[in-house]
């Protein structure tokens, strides 16, 4: 009862040139997909997350330099904020230096000048004492020779001698 | 065989209307009859789709830079899909390592290869042989023996294969023959004729739809006839969509079964 | 056509035979994907060990089909 249909089994039969040719065809691409399309694409993917992971690191390394150069540039702004306190402070301690070394001098100054005046005034008494002195001398020895050469006849003459004599006296010191 | 499929669409034409047959897929040998190396259509169809995928790839794959263009992003898709969500998924990393140039090469052809029904000017898949398939499924067949052999053994394999655990004794002499035949047979063939199968009714009905269209919309005596012709392309362009989706589809499952195949030989790990 | 005859059934019975076998494997899909979608429903982080599963099992059940398929072409 049951036949084989011709065309239908040959349909399931495999033909000897078919196989030939897909075995080829296997081989064929096989060998394309194992040697060179999938050693290639899987280079470039490695290359590419070799990329990617070396542009992390590149941009960990630079984050990492931003935030050294940040803790630098406030350290660096630290030191000089505490220099310049520190300059300001010098810079008070020696105005208030050169103020009171000023002052001490001034006054050093204005001792020595009163002291120079006091001195100078003190010789110049001195001298005018010592010249006064030797004058006095002459004057009353003058004076002696004049009362014991001439009269003296009252109290008036007396008087008006001496006068004189003192007033000669000013003319010889003014001299 | 031809009524088989067109009984019906016969009595309503009664006249005669160029019908798809399964001559289709056996088609007249045009270069070299009779020796080995004969080329039919479908052949030729195979070695063309052949060349054109390795250029195109190739030149993809040799151009390939750092920063990918829409193609190679396409293309680089397609590789990761098989690699991750194939391979990866079903084996794991460690194991599935190895098997991917394999599952690539299966995935990429067969995709391409089935695809071509569905290209104007070929008009059938270059899968649509038994003998393509059949030539891959034994390429799956080696591997899994291989790899069952590697890491178990033949002994342990087959025991493993035949006898699973937790199953009653008796149930043994049905199960163990069955087994085998899975191992040695059914799992080889099933992906064969499942892609064949595929392949053939899909060029059978997008042939008949566009056929159909064609007598009723030009060559139909009967102008009444016309408006089957409009659904009968409607139909046509459907199931132009549909084939495009069975072909990837079928794509895809010849490689994860192939996989799962694969995978099922070496010892559990879980 | 011999005076017993009824009724004709025109067409080839071969394709009424492929349209039985294929039924069992249809309800067969239909519960093992709609099984498949439920359990990756309930455990979503097993999806991608029940999909592997279900390819496995569709290759199983698709063998019926397939045979249906085979013999509608090789049986006159």
């Amino acid at each position: 009862m049951m036949t084989l249909a011709e065309d239908g089994v040959s349909l399931f039969l495999p033909k000897s040139y078919d196989i030939v040719w897909s075995l080829i065809i296997l081989v064929i691409v096989a060998i394309f997909f194992y040697k060179f399309f999938l050693p290639k694409l899987q280079s470039v993917f490695d290359e590419r997350a070799s990329k990617i992971e070396g542009g992390i690191a590149k941009a960990e390394e630079a984050q990492k330099e931003a935030e050294e150069a940040k803790k630098k540039y406030e350290a660096q702004l630290g030191t000089a904020r505490v220099e310049a306190s520190k300059i300001r402070d010098d810079a008070r301690a020696e105005a208030s230096h050169i103020i009171s070394d000023a002052r001490s001098r001034a006054e050093s100054d204005a001792a020595q000048i009163t002291a120079n005046a006091q001195r100078s005034i003190e010789s110049q008494q001195q001298k005018a004492m010592v010249s006064l002195q030797g004058q006095v001398g002459v004057l009353a020895t003058a004076l002696a020779g004049k009362i014991l050469g001439s009269e003296l006849k009252d109290a008036n003459v007396q008087s008006d001698m001496i006068d004189q004599m003192i007033a000669d006296m000013d003319t010889e010191a003014k001299k | 065989m031809i009524d088989a499929f067109s009984a019906g669409a016969v009595t309503l034409a009664a006249t005669s209307m160029d019908m798809p047959s399964i001559d289709d897929f056996l088609p007249p040998e045009i270069l070299f009859q009779g020796t080995p190396f004969a080329i039919n259509r479908i052949i030729f169809v195979r070695i063309l789709a052949t060349i054109i995928m390795l250029l195109v790839l190739g030149i993809t794959a040799a151009r390939a830079k750092l920063i990918p263009g829409r193609w190679q992003g396409a293309v680089e898709w397609i590789v990761e899909f098989t690699e991750k969500n194939i391979v990866y998924q079903v084996m794991g990393e460690v194991r599935g390592r190895r098997y991917v140039p394999m599952i690539l090469t299966v995935f990429l052809t067969m995709l391409v290869f089935n695809l071509c029904g569905e290209v104007p000017g070929f008009n059938i898949a270059a899968s649509a042989t038994i003998t393509l398939p059949l030539v891959f499924a034994i390429w799956c067949f080696v591997q899994y023996w291989i790899a069952g052999i590697r890491e178990k053994g033949l002994g342990h394999f087959l025991r493993d294969e035949m006898f699973p655990k937790g199953v009653p004794a008796p149930v043994y002499i049905l199960l163990a023959p069955i087994q085998l035949l899975e191992l040695l047979i059914i799992r080889p063939f099933s992906l064969t004729i499942r892609l064949f199968a595929n392949m053939v009714s899909g060029h059978l009905i997008l042939a008949l739809c566009l056929s159909a269209t064609q007598f009723f919309l030009f060559e139909v005596v009967n102008k009444a006839m016309m408006p089957f012709g409009i659904i009968t392309f409607a139909a046509g362009a459907f199931m132009y969509l549909f084939e495009m989706l069975v072909a990837a589809l079928q794509a895809y499952i010849f490689a994860i079964l192939t996989t799962a195949y694969i995978n099922m030989s070496y010892p559990e790990v879980d | 056509m011999d005076i017993v005859t009824l009724a004709e059934v025109a067409g080839n019975l071969n394709v009424v035979g492929y349209g039985l076998a294929a039924i069992g494997p249809g309800i067969g899909l239909g519960i093992l994907i709609g099984k498949t979608i439920e359990s990756t429903a309930r455990q979503p982080e097993l999806g991608g060990r029940l999909q592997t599963l279900m390819f496995l099992g569709l290759a199983f059940v698709e063998v019926l089909a397939l045979l249906g398929f085979v013999a509608a072409f090789i049986f006159s």
